[in-house]
């Protein structure tokens, strides 16, 4: 089982024990704050923008070449950005944080 | 790039990352402009400012949050059950048929009694809708019916509490802004948007699907044989038809946009349809690709007033296609007209006059 933590715009944590999936699909059933996912994971719209804990980045990887496109596009990003959509869980990521980009 | 709409310059904007920076610098491209957020103007067609979309933030914002409940109906699993069943309802009898048209019979059609449930009305009020036609305030020939339409909401505010009080007309009446209740003109203005908004877009985006897929059988078997690509495709699809060619915003002071000069209370135009064909973004756009990713088009807008239905027309889209594949064999084009938007210096095709189509069944 793995478990993901969401801090969202405003602060809270919302703390998934047993997330199955990619972050955005796991952030939109436990309706997260911040994550709308408009495009369901065609890399079309960045509502998914999170960033990873520095802590994190070397298990979750940066982002994907398709996704750094799209990253660009956006204002208010980093080194630490990634789509949700694009981060599938797994035990190797049991822990992870993620901190949910204000859209 | 500059233009010219109802005898006035407008300076266009049309690459991607300005039209996406232009879209959220609401202090300098102001849509605090009743009437003229829409190219051309519409202040002949119809009585009241459209709500939320003529307004800025913070107000855009208190505006919107009314009525995002209703628009985000389209993420619960009961409402893309109904819309499947919708458009299996319609599919079904044009594969009875030898010919059918593509928007009479079906995108129209489908249109409104989606619209129906997305607003949460009963579906026997779209009848009435589909007689507005494709274009409620502008029909080709010049006729609007943004009167009628007009009078309909009136009547419906009246009469909405039948229908429960969780549909956009209930929600309207009992809505709070800045601590008042809203006045007869923001609620119509809100109803009016509802109506015109995702009409000719969502029809003719319909179309483009119908048509390619009648050009291209390979993308259609593809799809069939690869059902995972169907998000892709719909962005695709979107993408590609940009229904919505552009928007306006106002300057509300002089400024200098890309070069050309824009003088106080003047429109610029923010070409959605530019954009998505930016050839620095998208390799080769004028091909439609089922699988392009990445695809950062902004075909529903973006920033704060990224479109309202865009929920709706992406699940209505992906629905369609999905039905297409398990119920038809392929799609045979019989005869068409597509529709040219003609402006003073440019022209595009956006959707079809006509467009016959015939569907095999599997």
């Amino acid at each position: 089982m793995a478990k993901v933590t969401y801090i969202t715009p405003s602060g809270n944590e919302v703390v998934v024990e047993d997330a199955i999936g990619n972050l955005m699909e796991i952030a939109r059933e436990y309706d997260v704050e911040g994550i709308e996912g408009a495009c369901s994971g065609c890399c079309s719209c960045a509502t998914c923008h999170v960033r990873v804990k520095p802590e994190w980045l070397d298990k979750t990887g940066r982002a994907t070449e398709a996704e750094q496109d799209l990253i660009d596009l956006e204002s208010d990003t980093d080194e630490r950005s990634r789509l949700s959509c694009q981060v599938e869980m797994s035990e190797e990521l049991d822990g992870l944080i993620v901190e949910v980009a204000p859209f | 790039m500059e233009t010219e709409f109802d005898h006035d310059p407008v300076a266009m904007i049309l690459g991607l990352k300005d039209i996406r920076k232009a879209a959220r610098n609401y202090e300098t491209f102001s849509s605090n402009a009743p009437f003229r957020v829409p190219i051309p103007s519409e202040e002949s067609l119809r009585s009241v400012r459209q709500f939320p979309i003529e307004s800025d933030p913070p107000e855009h914002t208190e505006y919107r949050e009314i009525v995002e409940p209703i628009f985000n109906r389209p993420n619960q699993p009961d409402y893309q059950k109904r819309i499947t069943k919708i458009i299996e309802a319609l599919v079904i009898p044009c594969m009875e048929t030898d010919s059918f048209d593509a928007i009479n019979d079906f995108a129209l059609p489908l249109q409104s009694r989606a619209l129906a449930l997305l607003l949460n009305v009963p579906e026997e009020e779209s009848e009435l809708w589909i007689k507005w036609g494709v274009h409620v305030l502008r029909e080709g020939d010049g006729s609007s019916k943004g009167r009628e339409m007009e009078d309909y909401c009136k009547h419906a505010f009246l009469k909405s509490s039948e229908w429960g009080d969780d549909n956009l007309f209930s929600i309207l009446n009992h809505a709070s802004f800045q601590g008042r209740f809203l006045t007869d003109d923001e609620k119509l203005g809100f109803a009016n948007l509802a109506f015109a908004g995702g009409r000719d877009t969502v029809i003719n985006t319909l179309c483009v699907v119908l048509a390619h897929f009648a050009d291209n059988n390979h993308d259609f078997v593809r799809l069939s044989e690869e059902p995972e690509l169907i998000n892709c495709a719909g962005e695709e699809f979107i993408r590609f038809a940009t229904p919505l060619t552009h928007i306006g915003r106002k300057c509300p002071i002089d400024s200098d946009v890309h070069g050309v000069e824009v003088k106080a209370n003047q429109l610029i135009s923010l070409s959605w349809a530019s954009a998505n064909f930016d050839e620095s973004v998208f390799l080769n756009p004028e091909i439609i690709k089922i699988d392009r990713k990445p695809n950062p088009h902004v075909a529903f807008g973006n920033g704060p007033h990224n479109c309202l239905g865009a929920p709706h027309a992406r699940l209505l889209i992906r629905k369609f296609i999905s039905v297409l594949i398990q119920k038809v064999s392929k799609v045979s084009l019989l005869a068409c007209e597509p529709k040219i938007e003609k402006t003073k210096d440019y022209q595009r095709v956006n959707g079809y006059e006509h467009l016959k189509l015939c569907f095999f069944g599997k």
